[in-house]
């Protein structure tokens, strides 16, 4: 871990701190200043997404840095998820927005030191794959929380008119669902074009799958004891996210995993 | 829930179980060991246990099939199912048992510049079977992004990147001096004349990729030296600087032609995201001779059972997103209006 003394990290850290200021005046119940403190922080993490795209020539989405700045623009999915789908969990989100910056301003394995695309990823496929996969682990991170306040018997204010945490974990991965099924097709027919198999067996495959598996047991589940066992609907939402975390990090940075999609650290 | 949907549903549940788990052990495989084990009789086995359910599910449940955007996500699960399975090993060795149908179901060709060939190496990596045309390889050429790079690293650890643009002089600053480029090489040799060592750019097959530079000291002392891409650490102890050159590749790009009866019927430049696709094979740049550039080496990959898993990629897509997305959406558009 250290500090990076970039402009882009300075923006990064400046993003990272309203983040947190929000979510700490949130936690004292001055939302409207802690609103408008996750407000200004989407604003820096556009701003610092932009300034990297401007700085690498391509869409900044290559590397692990790259994707957590992304996953840093939490700020419309939460609005989105309030308003349409009568999901809560701004505060959380405030949180979800300081943790998955945090790794792109304090890890140093993940650089910041612009890089080429390399053949492989010049593609069209490139932005949507990533993009989609991006805003589905978004939506799943916040679905799992709505489970573990399913678990922890939390329940929204009644004034908010908003989803109890079990429906609301349902709704929120019913809207992630097919973005993860879209970018696991996507992947796939990537890999056809540019490495010959729509499915090669790699390990980011196979975790990839294993993730969008565990979901579709959870909908399995659901249909079938949902009523019963509201609890281990949850927990199928927490082992999801569990494997996603594995897919996205574990599998690009431990050596144990080296296959085809080692190059994005 | 009668007691044999309930069965069904459990059986479900155990198969998609089943399939994290082992999905998460081939992960600790490697994709080699993986596919060779996904690829197995009891694997087999398995996916037509898959394949059954899934049929047995869309019998039994009503819902299944009375839900459009239920039955496309069942369907198209079968529909990868038997297209993979078809494309697999076992489903080109009953093709051939079968009907006859005698693929290669994958594996690579060289071909040197100016030559044609019809030669697969098979993936057990000695066996030979010949493709019905052959491919010529016009020209094999490696891309490069622009500006390229020259690296300079002073003992003291600063460091500086200067674009590769030949006769543009570079200040280091005043403790430094200057750097200036003044040729690059794509095949660097050396001969002798008058007892001088005369570097040239060999235009013979070879690859050496080099950098004259010239860097001037502050005090107006000028010495040349030369930076090989393929010999980053080449430097001598009384060097000030340590200097690398390293070019980024953007693409590799092979000039196919497709010979079939003696008589061109394709053309295309193959490059890495774009592959040929002729006669039932599509064909990847794979790999290259990196010691002279003369040859490419591709890939090749029999397309059986392609349109089925694709036919089944679309189906899910679409089955997924009308199910959990578009009906709602539209539904809430309807309320609205009424």
């Amino acid at each position: 871990m250290e500090i990076k003394y970039t402009t882009q990290c300075y923006v990064i850290y400046i993003a990272m701190g309203a983040y947190l200021l929000a979510f700490i005046t949130t936690l004292l119940r001055r939302r409207k200043t802690g609103h408008i403190l996750y407000r200004f922080g989407f604003a820096v993490t556009v701003f610092a997404f932009g300034y990297r795209w401007y700085h690498v020539r391509h869409v900044p989405l290559q590397n692990l840095f790259e994707v957590f700045l992304c996953s840093g623009m939490i700020y419309p999915v939460s609005l989105f998820c309030h308003r349409v789908l009568r999901v809560g969990g701004y505060g959380a989100d405030m949180l979800i927005g300081t943790v998955v910056l945090f790794p792109a301003g304090f890890i140093s394995r993940f650089s910041a030191e612009p890089q080429q695309l390399m053949p492989a990823l010049q593609s069209w496929l490139f932005t949507p794959h990533v993009a989609v996969y991006v805003l589905s682990y978004i939506f799943m991170a916040k679905a799992t929380f709505q489970a573990i306040c399913q678990l922890t018997g939390r329940s929204p204010d009644p004034d908010e008119n908003l989803l109890h945490p079990e429906q609301a974990t349902y709704r929120l991965i019913c809207v992630g669902f097919p973005l993860l099924t879209l970018g696991l097709v996507l992947g796939s027919y990537w890999g056809k074009r540019a490495w010959g198999d729509y499915w090669g067996w790699d390990p980011k495959e196979l975790w990839s799958l294993a993730s969008w598996l565990v979901y579709v047991g959870y909908f399995h589940f659901r249909y079938m004891f949902g009523k019963k066992h509201p609890r281990i609907n949850s927990l199928w939402a927490i082992a999801g996210m569990v494997v996603i975390v594995i897919t996205l990090l574990w599998v690009n940075l431990a050596s144990l995993f080296s296959g085809l999609h080692s190059y994005a650290t | 829930m009668n007691k044999f949907k309930c069965a069904v549903m459990w059986v479900a549940l155990a198969l998609i179980i089943l399939l994290i788990s082992l999905s998460i052990y081939g992960a600790f495989l490697g994709a080699a060991r993986a596919e060779d084990f996904f690829n197995r009789l009891p694997l087999a086995v398995y996916w037509t246990a898959l394949g059954l359910l899934l049929i047995i599910a869309l019998a039994a449940f009503r819902r299944l099939v009375r839900v459009p955007g239920l039955l496309l996500i069942h369907a198209s699960c079968m529909l990868v199912l038997a297209g993979a399975m078809w494309g697999s090993k076992i489903g080109h060795e009953l093709q051939k048992r079968l009907f006859g149908i005698d693929k290669i179901r994958t594996g690579r060709m060289a071909i040197y510049e100016g030559e044609s060939d019809n030669l697969v190496v098979l993936e057990d990596g000695q066996t030979f079977r010949k493709l019905p045309f052959s491919i010529r390889l016009k020209d094999f050429r490696i891309e490069y992004y622009e500006p390229q790079y020259l690296h300079i690293q002073s003992r003291q650890g600063q460091g500086w990147k200067i674009p590769v643009e030949i006769g543009t002089e570079f200040s280091l600053g005043e403790d430094f001096g200057s750097v200036k480029i003044l040729r690059t090489f794509e095949n660097f040799r050396i001969t002798i004349e008058d007892d001088r060592r005369v570097p040239y750019d060999d235009p013979q097959p070879g690859l050496n990729p080099a950098l004259e530079v010239q860097i001037t000291r502050p005090d107006g002392e000028v010495s040349t030296k030369y930076v090989f891409e393929r010999f980053p650490g080449h430097t001598h102890p009384e060097d000030r600087f340590l200097l690398s050159y390293h070019r980024v590749i953007s693409d590799y790009v092979s000039e196919l032609q497709i010979i079939k009866d003696n008589k061109v019927v394709a053309e295309k430049d193959l490059e890495v995201n774009h592959p040929l696709g002729f006669g039932g094979y599509h064909f990847y740049q794979h790999s290259y001779d990196d010691e002279a550039g003369q040859y490419t080496i591709l890939s090749v990959y029999s397309d059986t059972g392609l349109p089925l898993v694709y036919a089944g990629y679309w189906m899910l897509c679409i089955g997924v997103f009308w199910h959990l997305w578009l009906r709602h959406v539209f539904a809430r558009f309807k309320a609205k209006s009424t």
